[in-house]
């Protein structure tokens, strides 16, 4: 068994040593962060099995929990290792080919510590030490925004700066206040003091962290940067920002909600925020030309739903929300790898330039097509089970709030299927009268990662109970605490 | 009045936090704003001394034999803050560098002018 | 408009927060975990600054993170500015006056050496890593300011600062191969009050001190070259 803390530390240490690999030779580099990834992949999946069975708990520095730094390493936290690792291992293959021409060096010393910071985020028991990966991944984040170096790029970082490190200012406000009252920063032990949310002193540290995360998860109304990063961002970030950074951010607020906090009330306002942000989300991406945009707004609305599923607070719930959030990672991360190629081969990001791609590129097409299928929940895609599991939730909820919402969810889910639908037609109907032009070159590195994911999204789709397991335990996880309190706080 | 006596270096930080955070919701200069954060921060950096602070209190280090460990302040929260403090540098360096660029492709630092993005 | 909305929502930001201190008595003691390092840091880590020992021994893993904090923000500026760098500015710089750069040759020296007294005291004085990291990039502000035209080696800066960051993973890796936990203090304690002592405390301040000497220098290296070509 490895040790957890190696899947923060072997990252980072490589990511340090990118300026040294230079001197040896420029072209390793590049190679770097897919073996990073690899030994995350590859070592996370081995410890799954162990994670299911008990939670696997890392003291730093040989000091036992409260007085030291932990690292807990339970279903929740492993699935998110996993599933950071996969997208970046996949990504990082698609980097093979310089974004920039200068300075690709640093963009994958950024990429890796973007990453490494959002597996510090998921793996650490600790809330400041939260709050620094946490930290670490923004500031990647922004910075890798703004690497293409254009007016989009700049910009779209500046609010991004602003909004985010808003965020992260209340959320050390919020570890002051916690402090102050328990003495403690361990995650586990401020729960295990912490009886009700009903005084005031308790209340308004919860209101700081939800709406510092929710800058980053992009909840309603506080995701005005999104669309404007995730458009201007290189098309690999893109991806990871959409795959990774805001669930890192959502899985953030559930950890506050859940386990910190350990909130059962006011989930109605939680379903409502949920189906306002999809509502929204799904609204604005309807009314784009341009498919980065339109692929940001979808985002929103998948956070949307996810937050939805996550407020059921009932283990089919956040199973469910755990499944949709799997199949939007690997969904969007495709889409917008699909249509970083394409745009790089057209020029322009365009939904309408896209004319006659389906010949041009056939496999790159055909990835977008499939993803584009996912997000909307056809079978046998991946978003099939994962909002049918919402949907069984849902009614098995019951109640008369669920049901009106379920209503709004499914005309979300019409509008998505009409904006994507139209992209695919575009792809594969439009534009008939244009002269035969060649296939595009074919690019290996690109290949590989789509076609991985791909092949991701339909096994998972036709097998959901390969995962379902794991889901299953990491609901467990979140919504037992006085158990994981117990398991770290004797 | 005994609230204010109380809590006065509660009231000056939560003050130096509000208006820390006017600047960045008001001030239309990107520069302003950047400073507005610099102000904001300094304000959440004085909270969490204040509430490691022990009256009468002295640093929490062992310079020389028979200091009286009852009376130092809390260490926790002055770690936190050097932790703060250089994550609150590191965005100020970066923001101050993004405002550069900024000036340098649209001429201007005023927020309200710079919004070719739009939803 | 603007102005009224942004007093309405600090208003209620105004009252959360001062409603919500009212459980955190100011100036009285507590029943935190602040106490057990005051009473016991010393004799569990040898170090007798006990923020050093919170930062680098109890919360060490967040140091390491604040490390790569500054270490992503360095490598952000550098990508951000990347474009458009390293052009000659057309315009001869103006050089210091005498005095200046008399003084500047005359306190660089004694400001790295001030710098590196404190890295090095870090466990028993006031000081560590970052603020003698600060105080030696500050001596490179200083040369920047009174020789103007100097630069430091980016390369040198850069290789330092990645051997700063590695051997920081190195010393908590160490921990983890003798078969305890990442960052372990392997090294003994030692008599609390000697330089020699507090197990890995000084030589993980030393690395830091590595780190962010040459990170701040190269951040400030970087905006020095930037605003030489603003537009006018």
């Amino acid at each position: 068994m490895v040790n957890p803390v190696l899947f923060i530390v072997v990252p980072l240490g490589l990511a340090f040593a990118i300026p040294l690999l230079k001197y040896i030779s420029k072209k390793i580099i590049r190679f770097v962060p897919a073996l990073a990834f690899l030994f995350n992949l590859i070592f996370a999946l081995r410890l799954i099995p162990v994670v299911m069975d008990h939670q696997v708990h890392v003291q730093i520095g040989g000091f036992i929990p409260p007085l030291g730094i932990n690292l807990v390493a339970g279903p929740v936290g492993m699935l998110f290792v996993v599933l950071i690792a996969l997208v970046g291992f996949l990504v990082s293959i698609y980097a093979f080919h310089p974004i920039k021409e200068k300075d690709e060096d640093r963009y994958h010393i950024l990429y890796m510590l973007q990453l490494t910071g959002a597996t510090g985020v998921v793996l650490t028991g600790d809330i400041f030490n939260l709050f620094v990966f946490f930290e670490i991944l923004c500031l990647a984040s922004y910075s890798l925004v703004a690497y293409l170096g254009n007016r989009a790029g700049i910009e779209s970082a500046v609010k991004y700066l602003i909004q985010g490190s808003l965020g992260s200012g209340l959320i050390l406000i919020g570890i002051g206040l916690l402090y102050g009252q328990f003495g403690t920063l361990n995650m586990a032990d401020i729960a295990g003091r912490i009886h009700s949310v009903q005084s005031i002193s308790v209340y308004v540290p919860l209101v700081l962290f939800i709406t510092g995360f929710g800058v980053e998860a992009a909840l309603f109304p506080l995701n005005a940067w999104l669309p404007d990063a995730h458009s201007s961002a290189p098309s690999t970030i893109s991806a990871v920002l959409s795959g990774i950074a805001i669930e890192v951010g959502l899985y953030a607020v559930l950890r506050v909600v859940f386990t910190l906090f350990g909130i059962t009330h006011m989930m109605g306002l939680f379903l409502l925020l949920g189906v306002l942000t999809l509502l929204i989300g799904e609204l604005c991406a309807f009314s784009q030309d341009n498919i980065k945009r339109m692929l940001a707004f979808s985002s929103i609305g998948q956070i949307g739903l996810l937050v939805f599923a996550f407020s059921l607070a009932s283990t089919l719930g956040i199973a469910g929300g755990f499944f949709q959030l799997i199949s939007h990672t690997l969904g969007k991360a495709l889409l917008f790898l699909a249509a970083g190629y394409m745009i790089a081969h057209t020029g322009s990001m365009e939904i309408a330039s896209f004319q006659g791609m389906g010949k041009r590129m056939p496999f790159t097409s055909l990835a977008f097509t499939i993803g584009a299928f996912s997000m909307v929940g056809l079978p046998p895609f991946m978003g099939f089970p994962g909002k049918f599991m919402i949907l069984k939730a849902a009614l098995h909820d019951g109640q008369m709030l669920t049901l009106i919402l379920l209503v709004f969810i499914l005309i979300a889910t019409v509008i998505e299927g009409a904006y994507f639908f139209r992209v695919v037609q575009v792809l594969y109907f439009a534009g008939e009268d244009l002269p035969d032009r060649e296939r595009a070159p074919v690019a290996f590195s690109r290949f590989v990662p789509m076609f991985l994911f791909t092949g991701l999204i339909i096994v998972l789709g036709i097998y959901p109970s390969l995962i379902t397991d794991l889901l299953d335990a990491s609901a467990l996880e979140l919504l037992d605490r006085p158990d994981f309190i117990k398991s770290i706080i004797p | 009045m005994n609230f204010l006596s109380e809590y006065t270096y509660y009231i000056g930080a939560f003050s130096l936090i509000i208006i820390g955070l006017y600047i960045i919701l008001v001030k239309k200069n990107l520069m302003k704003v950047i400073i507005g954060f610099s102000i904001f921060d300094t304000g959440i950096y004085l909270f969490l001394i204040a509430v490691g602070y022990l009256r009468e209190g002295t640093a929490p280090v062992f310079s020389k034999p028979g200091l009286d460990a009852g009376k130092m302040v809390d260490p926790v929260p002055q770690a936190l803050v050097l932790t703060a403090i250089v994550i609150g540098v590191a965005v100020l360096a970066l923001a101050v560098i993004l405002a550069i660029k900024i000036y340098a492709h649209y001429g201007t630092l005023n927020l309200r002018k710079i919004k070719e993005q739009r939803w | 408009m603007r102005k009224l909305i942004s007093i309405i929502l600090l208003g209620m930001v105004a009252t959360g927060l001062f409603m919500s201190i009212s459980q955190i008595p100011f100036g009285e003691p507590g029943e935190r975990i602040g106490d057990h390092f005051i009473n016991q840091g010393v004799n569990e880590t040898g170090a007798t600054n006990i923020v050093a020992a919170v930062v680098v021994s109890y919360r060490g893993f967040d140091t390491l993170g604040e490390v790569s904090v500054l270490f992503t923000a360095a490598m952000g500026l550098g990508a951000v500015i990347g474009l458009v760098r390293r052009k000659k500015t057309h315009t001869p710089i103006e050089p210091a006056s005498l005095i200046v750069y008399t003084g500047c040759r005359f306190l660089f020296p004694v400001i790295l050496l001030v710098g590196t007294y404190i890295v090095i005291h870090g466990h028993l004085t006031p000081g560590g890593g970052f603020q003698g990291g600060a105080v030696i990039a500050s001596a490179f502000l200083l040369m920047y300011l009174g020789c103007r035209g100097k630069r430091i080696r980016e390369n040198l800066s850069r290789g330092l600062e990645s051997l700063g960051g590695l051997l920081f993973i190195l010393l908590g890796v160490t921990g983890l191969v003798i078969g305890r936990d990442f960052l372990f203090s392997f090294l003994p304690e030692g008599e609390a009050g000697n330089l020699i002592s507090a197990g890995i405390i000084p030589l993980i301040y030393m690395a830091v001190g590595l780190k962010v000497g040459s990170e701040l220098t190269g951040i400030i290296d970087h905006l020095i070259e930037d605003t030489d070509e603003l537009p006018e």
